[in-house]
């Protein structure tokens, strides 16, 4: 995958949005009427996405189909990307468990998750971390800024 | 003016706000000194925080991180050569230098002093130039406040993104995710397809964490693999090689002088940034040098110019912000952001609406940089500690505080959701070189456009013409013309370059 395949994706996917909120109807609802109207200025801007969309999208595609050579700035290394995956399994988990299990339980196995992920194996400092951590934030929060934390929901 | 100004110092010097003053000094340095951690980074975290006290505690105290923020990135830069900001790149050319020669204690002397005498001047200029600023651009109504915006996004969209294209796509996609949810004027429901959590649209502050933060923590966690740059210091025997004399500092003065200065005209321009003035700064000072051989091996010059220029940058690039309601780069956004969420809307009329407000936010901007030249000076044993914190401790808490800083908003977990969204949304965008910073300015802007166009449009009434009457307008037309056009000539001869470089090899 080079940067080039990544324009054509990006700008076809805001062209058919842009163009889907230049011709659906019903994208506004309710509302008073004005001069300048609730859908005028999504409108224009949208028009400009799809400008753009077409000035990246265009010499990209070309590039592809000409086999033109790559631009250093075109190559996209894939190392690493792998942890990145797992970085965001670990945040969607931690979404899907905050109000479960609540923070004080779900955030110190978060804390050790992507500590080990980023290569740490300092096991006495990182689980210390991951305890007092996140027991300062939620009493902090709850006690100086009344921000009540997602607790345990059994 | 000098009554507000001493009003704001008898305003800023009490308990609350010198406490935020000097927990932003200590934040700023830590999460500038730690490598991969921006001061923009910081200032996303400590943002919620500031909701709960008063906006003079709360914005002294973001400003206070990013003074202190900018500073931070040159502890990294000279004692473990990894500049924490692109703008420490030249001072960790000299600075590490030095202190692989057992000078680490020269080099961040020199540092802190080029950095605190750079802001103090451009909080100066800031102090002087901002309010008779305002006084001009009061007598913009709606109509010149909508070309205003016009060029506010071209040049930000033409000069911050790695082609004009992408730069102004960036913007406008900002402007479209601003337009999601209810209308401000209409009271219409926009663009939502029938989600409801979307009729509030999308909360500020986790589309700022996940834009502009949490792809950095995505890049070191791609960047993992990567040894780990451990400190080890040198130390000189002589004391002499701990400090700048004063000898030492008056020698470099002129150059300290000189790069502020283009430090501060670099900072007013919306859409350059800290980097182009340290470049600049560092070209000036080597082309001027008698001695243009040591730049690069450890000149004392070399980290003046490159430090005082980019703090410079810090005060400067208010002044769009505070005068005509432009910011100029993503830390600016985000601050306009904090100034919005505590009430306060910056343009013209703030110092005649929030004169109090503004006048203490000034004096503790020169608070700021005494706290950062004597907590900076003192802390130097912690600080050179913190530079060589290993990534696996840092960016775990990042992520936590990224959460609740997004869920602190509105309590809600949807906004969480948001934040991961939007994550993968600015990660998406640095990887196809879209700007997160003009997608925000995109975003903070869009709403103010749609105010000022749909007052003017009233004012006009059905002839559409009059919006092109006012001669204010005209100027601006043609800036953000002119802007547009310099950005595609400059591409043009940095692609042509580039290219005649590859035919080269």
């Amino acid at each position: 995958m080079t940067r080039r395949h990544l324009d054509v994706i990006l700008c076809s996917v805001l062209i058919v949005a842009g163009v889907l909120i230049l011709t659906l109807d019903g994208l506004a609802q309710g509302g008073v009427e004005t001069q300048l109207g609730s859908m005028l200025m999504p409108r224009v801007v949208a028009s400009l996405i799809i400008l753009f969309s077409l000035m990246i999208g265009l010499p990209s595609l070309r590039g592809i189909l000409q086999d033109r050579p790559l631009l250093p700035t075109e190559l996209i290394e894939a190392e690493g990307l792998d942890g990145v995956v797992i970085y965001i399994a670990i945040f969607t988990a931690y979404w899907w468990a905050l109000p479960i299990l609540g923070f004080l339980v779900a955030t110190p196995a978060v804390i050790l998750a992507v500590a080990v992920l980023l290569g740490g194996r300092s096991w006495v400092p990182i689980l210390a971390m991951s305890l007092i951590t996140p027991t300062i934030i939620f009493y902090g929060c709850r006690e100086l800024i009344r921000v009540y934390l997602p607790e345990w929901s059994f | 003016m000098f009554s507000n100004i001493f009003q704001g110092f008898a305003t800023v010097m009490s308990a609350g706000p010198l406490l935020g003053i000097v927990l932003g000094v200590c934040v700023g340095i830590v999460f500038g000194a730690i490598p991969g951690i921006s001061a923009i980074m910081a200032i996303a975290i400590i943002l919620p925080l500031t909701f709960y006290v008063d906006p003079i505690v709360g914005i002294t105290m973001l400003l206070a991180v990013y003074k202190a923020g900018i500073y931070g990135g040159s502890i990294s830069a000279i004692l473990i050569n990894t500049p924490g900001a692109a703008a420490s790149f030249l001072t960790s050319l000299d600075g590490h230098a030095l202190a692989r020669s057992g000078k680490a204690g020269k080099a961040l002397c020199m540092s802190l002093y080029a950095s605190v005498t750079g802001e103090v001047l451009a909080t100066l200029v800031l102090i002087f130039v901002a309010a008779p600023i305002s006084l001009i651009s009061l007598q913009a109504g709606p109509i010149e406040k909508v070309w205003l915006l016009v060029f506010a996004f071209t040049v930000v969209g033409s000069m911050t993104g790695e082609s004009v294209p992408r730069g102004l796509l960036s913007c406008c996609v900002g402007m479209m995710f601003a337009m999601v949810g209810m209308s401000s004027l209409t009271g219409a429901v926009r663009l939502t397809f029938g989600i409801p959590d979307l009729i509030s649209g999308f909360t500020f502050l986790p589309v700022l964490i996940g834009v502009l933060v949490m792809p950095e923590v995505i890049d070191a966690v791609r960047r993992r693999k990567a040894p780990h740059q451990d400190l080890v210091l040198k130390v000189s025997d002589d004391p002499a090689d701990s400090r700048v004399s004063l000898r030492e500092y008056r020698s470099v003065l002129g150059t300290i002088i000189k790069s502020s200065g283009i430090g501060t005209v670099i900072g007013a321009l919306p859409g350059l940034g800290s980097s182009a003035a340290a470049f600049l700064a560092y070209g000036e000072a080597k082309r001027s040098s008698k001695n243009p051989e040591e730049f690069g091996k450890g000149s004392l010059h070399g980290i003046a110019a490159a430090e005082s220029s980019n703090n410079a940058v810090c005060g400067s690039s208010m002044i769009p912000m505070l005068t005509l309601s432009i910011p100029g780069d993503d830390v600016t956004a985000l601050l306009m952001g904090a100034f919005l969420i505590h009430g306060i809307t910056p343009g013209p009329t703030i110092f005649y609406e929030h004169t109090d407000v503004i006048y203490a936010i000034f004096a503790g901007f020169l608070l700021v940089d005494l706290f950062l030249l004597v907590i900076a000076r003192f802390g130097f044993p912690l600080w050179m500690r913190v530079a060589s914190v290993p990534p696996y401790f840092i960016f775990p808490c990042v992520t936590v505080f990224a959460v609740v800083g997004a869920f602190t908003a509105n309590q809600s977990l949807s906004d969480v959701m948001i934040l991961m969204v939007f994550t993968l949304l600015g990660y998406g965008m640095r990887l196809v070189g879209l700007n997160p910073a003009a997608f925000i300015i995109g975003f903070i802007l869009m709403p103010l456009l749609e105010q000022n166009l749909d007052q003017a449009v009233s004012i006009v009434g059905g002839d559409y013409l009059r919006m092109l009457a006012s001669p204010i307008g005209w100027i601006f037309i043609g800036l953000s013309v002119l802007s547009v056009v310099s950005a595609i000539r400059s591409n043009r001869r940095g692609r042509r370059k580039a290219a005649a470089l590859a035919a080269a090899e």
